[in-house]
C-alpha cells in the first residue's frame, strides 16, 4: 500500500514535470538532487534522532508525511529556479507563465490543506507534534507565496514596461511604486521564514533532550546559521538611520538634477540626498547600503554605526549545503572611517583617467576620422588612405597631418614587391587574398573597399533595433565587422614593415 | 532583484551600441539570457597586445548593478593580471567588502555607478599597463619584469591568434 503511494507520488511528479516545466536544466536538475538528499538527510535525523518513534507505524506515518511535504518543498523550489531563469530573459511565452503561476497556486493551497491536516492530527497528538507538523507547513506556504508575489510583481512589470516602451516618462513612476513594494515583500518574507524555521529549531533541540548526540549538533549548526542570516536582515536599521539623517531631495532640487539615478539608470522623481549631495532612489540606495556603507558614486563613507556586534566572521556555509546557492553578503556593516581619507586622491586621480580615454573617443570616433582623412586625401591623392587614418590617429587634427605631410613624415608606402618579402609576412597575405596579385593598384582597391566597410561599422553602431533577434544580427555582423578590420590593419602593416625592411635592404 | 538588473542591462547594451566607445563592441550572447554577454576588445594601441581583438565573456549576478560581473577572457591570455583560465584580476570587479589581496582600498573597487564600459576601459588600460601588485599570472608579472623582450614576442603570437593569422 504505502509503496503504491510513493509510486503514485513519482508518477505525479513525472507528470507535472512534462506539463510545467518540460525539459529541466542541468543546473536545476543538481539543485533538485542537493535538495532531495538534503531533505532526507534532515527528516531522517528528525524521525529517529528527535521525535525517537518506537513504532513502525509511527515511522511510516512519519514518512509518508515528509514524502508529501518534500514532494511539495521541491516543487516549490523547482518554480522559484525556473522564475528565475525565465526573468532572465525577456522574451517568455505567455504560456509558461500561466503554468507555473497555477502550480504555485496548487502548492499553496495544498500546503494550506496540510495546515488543516496538522491542525487535525495535533489536536489528537498534542501540542508538540502539531508544532512540529505546522511549523515546516508553514514554512513551505510562505516561501511559496513569496514566489507568487515576487512572480506577480515581475510579470507587472513586465507589461507596464511593454505598455509604456512608447512614452519613457511614466516608467519611472511605475519604478517607484514599484520598488518600496518589492524591497518590503523581499524583507517581510525572508524574515518571517527566518524566524519560524529558527523557533522550528529550538523547538526541536529542546524536545530531543540529547544535547550531546549527533542530531543535536547537526541542528545547532543550522540554528547557528539561521541566527547569523536573521542578523544580516537588519534592514530595518539602515532605513531608520537613512531617514533620520539623509532627507528626500527637494522638487527644486531634483529639477535641477537633470541625471538618472545612477545605480538603476531610471528617472527619479523622488530622491533621497546623501550628505556630500548626491542624490539617488530610495529603495535603490538602501539595497546598496547593506553591502556598503558609502555613497556609490563619490564613495563618501556614510556614519552608519552598528547596531549589534556583527564583526563575526562569517557564517560557514558548508555547514549546510541547503543554503550553499546563497550568495553571501561581505562584511555587512563593516565600515572604519579612518581608511577612506587616505584614497580620496588617488580615485580622483582614476576617474579622470578613464573620462579622458573617453573624450579621446568621442572626439575622433571612427566616421569623423574617416571625413578629416578624406580631406586631407583632397590634397594629396597618393597617399593612400590607411596612411592618412594611422597618422590621423596620432595628430587628431588635420592640419598637423597635412604638415606632416608637407614635411615628408608622410609616404607612401613604396611598391609591394613579393620578392622581398620573407616568408612569415607572406602567408598571411595569401591566406586572405588568395588570387590578389601583390600590386599598388590592388592595395588601393583594398583601401576603398576599407572604407566601405568603416561606414557600414558606423551604420550599424548607430542603431538600436527594437526586435531582439535583429539586434542579435547587428552586434554579430558588427563582431566581424571588426575582427575583419582589424585583421585587414595588422597585415597591412606588417606589409608595411616588410616593405620598409626591404628597402633598407636594399640600400644597404 | 532580477527585474531592475534587467533594465539596466538593457539600458547599458543600448548605450554601448549607440555610442560604442573606439575598439570595444558588446553584448549579449544570446537575448534568451541577458546575463551573459560577449565582448571584443581591441588592444590597445602602442602596447605589445595592439591589433588583436580579444573576445571576454561578462557573467552578471541577479542583483547587478548591486554586485559586479565576473570577466573572463575566452582566448588565450598572457598577462600579469589576468589568470591562466582567462579570469581577469582588476580591482574595479572586486566587491566592496571582499579583497582577496588584501591591499585595494574600497576606492577602487565595484560600486553600482560603474558600468560595462567602465569596467572595458579599465581592462583596456590595463591590457596597456599591468598592475604589479596583483599576481594572477606570476610567471607573466615575473616576464614583464624582467624580460620584456619575450613578453612582447607571447603577446605579438596571441595578437596573431586571436586574428585567426597563422603564428
Ligand atoms: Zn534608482
Ligand atoms: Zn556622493
Amino acid at each position: 500500500m504505502i509503496n503504491m503511494a510513493f509510486c503514485w507520488l513519482i508518477l505525479l511528479g513525472r507528470a507535472v514535470q512534462k506539463l510545467v516545466f518540460g525539459e529541466l536544466r542541468v543546473s536545476e536538475q543538481q539543485q533538485l538532487r542537493d535538495k532531495f538528499w538534503n531533505f532526507v538527510f534532515y527528516k531522517f535525523i528528525f524521525v529517529f534522532g528527535i521525535i525517537n518513534v518506537q513504532y513502525i507505524d509511527e515511522v511510516l506515518l512519519w514518512c509518508s508525511w515528509f514524502a508529501l511535504l518534500g514532494f511539495l518543498h521541491l516543487l516549490s523550489q523547482l518554480s522559484k529556479d525556473r522564475f528565475e531563469y525565465l526573468s532572465f530573459s525577456p522574451r517568455t511565452p505567455f504560456w509558461s507563465h500561466v503554468k507555473l503561476m497555477a502550480l504555485l497556486a496548487a502548492i499553496f493551497a495544498l500546503s494550506g490543506f496540510m495546515l488543516l491536516v496538522s491542525v487535525f492530527v495535533g489536536f489528537f497528538g498534542g501540542f508538540n507534534t502539531f508544532a512540529f507538523m505546522s511549523a515546516e507547513v508553514v514554512l513551505l506556504a510562505i516561501r511559496t507565496l513569496h514566489i507568487i508575489i515576487r512572480y506577480a510583481l515581475h510579470l507587472y512589470d513586465i507589461r507596464q514596461e511593454s505598455a509604456t516602451a512608447m512614452n519613457t516618462s511614466d516608467e519611472g513612476k511605475a519604478w517607484e511604486k514599484r520598488g518600496p513594494i518589492s524591497y518590503y515583500t523581499e524583507l517581510s518574507f525572508e524574515l518571517t521564514a527566518l524566524i519560524i524555521d529558527l523557533i522550528h529549531h529550538l523547538h526541536m533541540l529542546l524536545w530531543s533532550n540529547i544535547f550531546l548526540s549527533m542530531a543535536s549538533l547537526v541542528i545547532c549548526m543550522q540554528l547557528r546559521y539561521l541566527f547569523h542570516e536573521i542578523q544580516r536582515k537588519n534592514y530595518l536599521w539602515v532605513r531608520n538611520h537613512l531617514e533620520q539623517n539623509y532627507p528626500m531631495a527637494t522638487t527644486e532640487e531634483l529639477q535641477n538634477n537633470s541625471d538618472n539615478c545612477a545605480i538603476c539608470w531610471e528617472k527619479m522623481d523622488s530622491a533621497r540626498k546623501l550628505p556630500c549631495t548626491h542624490l539617488f532612489h530610495n529603495t535603490c540606495l538602501l539595497s546598496w547600503l547593506e553591502q556598503d556603507t558609502s555613497c556609490p558614486t563619490c564613495r563618501m563613507a556614510l556614519n552608519i554605526q552598528t547596531p549589534s556586534p556583527t564583526q563575526m566572521e562569517p557564517p560557514e556555509l558548508q555547514a549546510d549545503p541547503q543554503e550553499n546557492t546563497r550568495r553571501p553578503f561581505n562584511h555587512f556593516f563593516h565600515f572604519d572611517g579612518s581608511r577612506y581619507v587616505s584614497w580620496l586622491p588617488s580615485f580622483s586621480v582614476e576617474v579622470s583617467h578613464i573620462q579622458a580615454i573617453r573624450q579621446n573617443h568621442v572626439t575622433a570616433s571612427n566616421s569623423q576620422l574617416d571625413a578629416m582623412a578624406r580631406q586631407v586625401q583632397t590634397l594629396f591623392p597618393h597617399i593612400p588612405l590607411s596612411v592618412i587614418i594611422d597618422d590621423l590617429r596620432v595628430t587628431r587634427s588635420v592640419e598637423l597631418t597635412i604638415e606632416n605631410v608637407l614635411d615628408g613624415r608622410l609616404v607612401a608606402p613604396p611598391i609591394f614587391r613579393d620578392l622581398d618579402i620573407n616568408q612569415q609576412t607572406s602567408r598571411p597575405l595569401t591566406l586572405l587574398q588568395s588570387n590578389a596579385e601583390p600590386s599598388t593598384t590592388r592595395n588601393w582597391d583594398e583601401f576603398s573597399t576599407d572604407n566601405v566597410e568603416t561606414e557600414d561599422t558606423v551604420m550599424l553602431g548607430s542603431r538600436f533595433s527594437k526586435s531582439s533577434s535583429e539586434r542579435e544580427k547587428i552586434l554579430h555582423r558588427r563582431k566581424e565587422n571588426m575582427i575583419q578590420m582589424a585583421r585587414r590593419r595588422y597585415i597591412e602593416k606588417q606589409k608595411a614593415a616588410a616593405a620598409a625592411a626591404a628597402r633598407s635592404d636594399l640600400q644597404s | 532583484m532580477a527585474g531592475s538588473a534587467l533594465r539596466r542591462l538593457m539600458a547599458e547594451y543600448k548605450q554601448l551600441t549607440l555610442n560604442p566607445p573606439e575598439g570595444i563592441i558588446a553584448g549579449p550572447i544570446n537575448e534568451e539570457n541577458f546575463f551573459e554577454w560577449e565582448a571584443l576588445i581591441t588592444g590597445p594601441e602602442g602596447t605589445c597586445f595592439e591589433g588583436g581583438v580579444f573576445p571576454a565573456k561578462l557573467i552578471f549576478p541577479p542583483d547587478y548593478p548591486l554586485s559586479p560581473p565576473k570577466m573572463q577572457f575566452t582566448c588565450e591570455m598572457f598577462h600579469p593580471n589576468i589568470y591562466s583560465d582567462g579570469r581577469v584580476c582588476i580591482s574595479i570587479l572586486h566587491a566592496p567588502g571582499d579583497d582577496p589581496m588584501g591591499y585595494e582600498s574600497s576606492a577602487e573597487r565595484w560600486s553600482p555607478v560603474q558600468s560595462v564600459e567602465k569596467i572595458l576601459l579599465s581592462v583596456v588600460s590595463m591590457l596597456a599597463e599591468p598592475n604589479d601588485e596583483s599576481g594572477a599570472n606570476v610567471d607573466a608579472a615575473k616576464m614583464w619584469r624582467e624580460n620584456r623582450e619575450e613578453f612582447n614576442n607571447i603577446a605579438e603570437k596571441i595578437v596573431r591568434r586571436t586574428l585567426g593569422i597563422p603564428t
